[in-house]
């Protein structure tokens, strides 16, 4: 009984998938317009996770207390004397005055990020390089690139280039070390240098910085030891790692949500699609469907084969839209939706994301594409399957 | 085996503007491993009694059984089962799927009884030797003859092994040579046990020699 129960199911889901081959053309369109959606969707999904996996990934290495100071609510710049000030404070593993701005390219049309620290910071920094050596003491014009900004320079084989001070002077740069890929979302358009090589090209006087990194000794005490810098230094806005966490999580949290209730909509466009093809049969799905009922198939035999077509359709678009995505996101950066999620402010140099799938970005995924379109195909079969098996006579 | 109708009447949209009688104290009885047939013009309710002794849907009243089982009561869904067990059943028009192939359109009743692939041409290799069509078995149905398709459709009416075998109008798309041919086919078939019922105006099926009766059918009576 049970082996006639599957082989029934079988022998109607190989009907159903004969009867998708025999319609190839409606059925193949659907189903390209429905990997597209699911594509859409996935690639949204898979960036969102990728860019908030990479981000967290190169937090690791961000300095546990931000110092700006502040004038007039604006980022202005601070001495580097006020390191001073906040000795007393216990918990306070090390301060390291950064310059910490952005350089517009207008030859090759590119923003640029430019760290500026001190020698011996950057030789204790945790930076992995490709190739190459970090900015030594001593040695002006020394910098660390990414690949992405080498190539975006056009250097070729070259080493040395120059960038225009904000009098139009020219200040030389010589390459020493290469990031690597892996933290392409922080250092992709990155330039790290001396300080006092920051301090030339930003025309910031003696001893300036843009602010402070502080780094303490318990990351749980991160919040108190920040308590304690906002009463000594009133002026100045305090981020700590966990904020700009928080920030990074809302911005991309926020942008994503946005971009999904665009491609939501797109895919109740399709869902609504799906429910008129499904409901509006043809003449000759009408005979078909009747003829079937006169030789033995039952009200539920015609929905087990609807309830195959759907599944078969929606397996194959979502596997289909699930490999594109992957691609799209894994070889192509997510080129679609990266304006999105980044912003079109700063022209950013390539980024070489970590594709992160999760299977709760897959059951997502499948729960906002699959069910709504089974959903609108099957509810709409019941009417073909009350078809009267007589209209044939 | 018989089939037994008795005052049967049939009334499409009853009760509203459009009613119509097509069947009015129908009585009859087919006998076993006869061929009967029910004559009649279009439109004198041969088709709608046709309908009613293959279990496509009951009588409005009257009683009505087939082999013995009251069908005048039984829903929509066991009259389906039922006909799928005792009711081989000929369309007018065939009514075969077009890109399916032969094989497949043959098997196609056995798809919702659950029997696998090899079982199903087991069964319909021997009907394709029969009626001379197993070198057409992978055609796809829309490119064979009509007296090719005609007997896909018998062969397909044949593949649950039906002890009944109703034809509506067979060969009024079929010249005489293939009528006769039908009607050759059809013989055999009572020959070896079934009983068949033909509803039909074509006097080469009405006046063939191993049609055991002739109903006639006016206005949804039967003429005396």
């Amino acid at each position: 009984m049970q082996t006639s129960f599957i082989q029934k199911h079988l022998n109607i889901l190989d009907y159903a998938l004969s009867s998708l081959l025999r319609r190839k053309l409606k059925n193949g369109g659907i189903a390209l317009i429905f990997s597209l959606v699911i594509f859409l969707l996935a690639s949204f999904q898979f960036l969102t996770q990728s860019l908030e996996t990479t981000a967290e990934k190169v937090l690791v290495f961000a300095p546990d207390i931000t110092l700006q100071r502040l004038s007039a609510g604006r980022q202005v710049s601070l001495p580097d004397s006020s390191i001073g000030s906040l000795a007393g404070i216990f918990g306070i593993r090390q301060i390291i005055p950064r310059v910490w701005g952005y350089h517009f390219d207008e030859k090759n049309g590119a923003n640029y990020t430019i760290l500026g620290l001190p020698a011996d910071s950057i030789q204790k920094a945790e930076v992995s390089l490709s190739h190459g050596r970090l900015p030594q003491k001593k040695k002006p014009g020394e910098v660390v690139i990414s690949s992405s900004v080498r190539a975006s320079l056009e250097l070729g084989e070259r080493k040395s280039f120059t960038l225009f001070r904000s009098d139009l002077s020219q200040a030389s740069f010589t390459v020493v070390g290469i990031f690597t890929d892996n933290t392409d979302i922080l250092t992709g358009d990155t330039i790290l240098m001396n300080l006092q090589d920051a301090r030339d090209l930003f025309r910031l006087g003696d001893g300036m910085v843009t602010d402070l990194a502080v780094s303490v000794t318990n990351p749980a005490e991160t919040d108190t030891i920040a308590a304690k810098i906002s009463g000594i230094m009133p002026d100045t806005r305090i981020l700590t790692n966990s904020q700009i966490r928080k920030t990074y999580r809302t911005v991309f949290g926020w942008r994503s949500g946005f971009g999904s209730v665009c491609l939501l909509t797109a895919l109740a466009s399709f869902v609504i699609l799906a429910w008129d093809k499904a409901s509006g049969l043809s003449q000759e799905e009408k005979r078909e469907i009747a003829i079937l009922k006169f030789l033995g198939f039952q009200i539920n035999d015609i929905l087990a084969l609807r309830f195959w077509e759907s599944i078969a359709v929606a397996c194959v678009s979502f596997l289909l839209g699930l490999t594109l995505a992957y691609i799209h996101v894994a070889f192509f950066e997510g080129s679609l939706f990266t304006p999105i999620l980044l912003g079109w402010s700063v022209l950013r140099p390539s980024l070489n994301l970590d594709p992160a799938v999760t299977f709760a970005d897959l059951l997502l995924v499948f729960s906002y594409s699959v069910l709504p379109y089974l959903a609108a195909t099957i509810i709409p079969a019941w009417r073909s399957a009350v078809i009267r098996a007589e209209t044939i006579i | 085996m018989n089939i037994e109708l008795e005052n049967v009447c049939k009334i499409y949209n009853q009760g509203k503007a459009n009613e119509v009688k097509a069947l009015d104290a129908v009585s009859l009885s087919v006998e076993p491993q006869t061929m009967v047939c029910l004559r009649g013009a279009s439109g004198s309710g041969k088709s709608t009694l046709l309908s009613i002794i293959g279990c496509v849907f009951p009588p409005t009243s009257g009683k009505a059984s087939v082999a013995g089982k009251q069908i005048s009561r039984l829903p929509a869904r066991f009259l389906g089962l039922y006909r799928r067990q005792v009711i081989g059943f000929i369309f007018q028009k065939f009514n075969v799927l077009p890109e399916l192939s032969v094989l497949d359109n043959i098997t196609l009743p056995l798809l919702p009884l659950g029997i696998s692939p090899a079982a199903r041409r087991l069964r319909a290799e021997p009907l394709l030797d029969k009626l001379s069509i197993s070198h057409r078995r992978n055609f796809p149905a829309g490119e064979i003859s009509g007296g090719e398709l005609q007997r896909v459709a018998i062969a397909r009416a044949l593949i649950n092994d039906p002890p009944f075998l109703l034809a509506d109008e067979p060969t009024a798309h079929l010249d005489s040579k293939l009528s006769l041919e039908f009607m050759e086919i059809v013989s055999d078939l009572k020959a070896s046990g079934k009983t068949i019922v033909i509803a039909s105006h074509d006097p080469l099926v009405t006046d063939h020699r191993n049609v055991d009766s002739v109903i006639d059918i006016h206005d949804g009576c039967i003429a005396h």
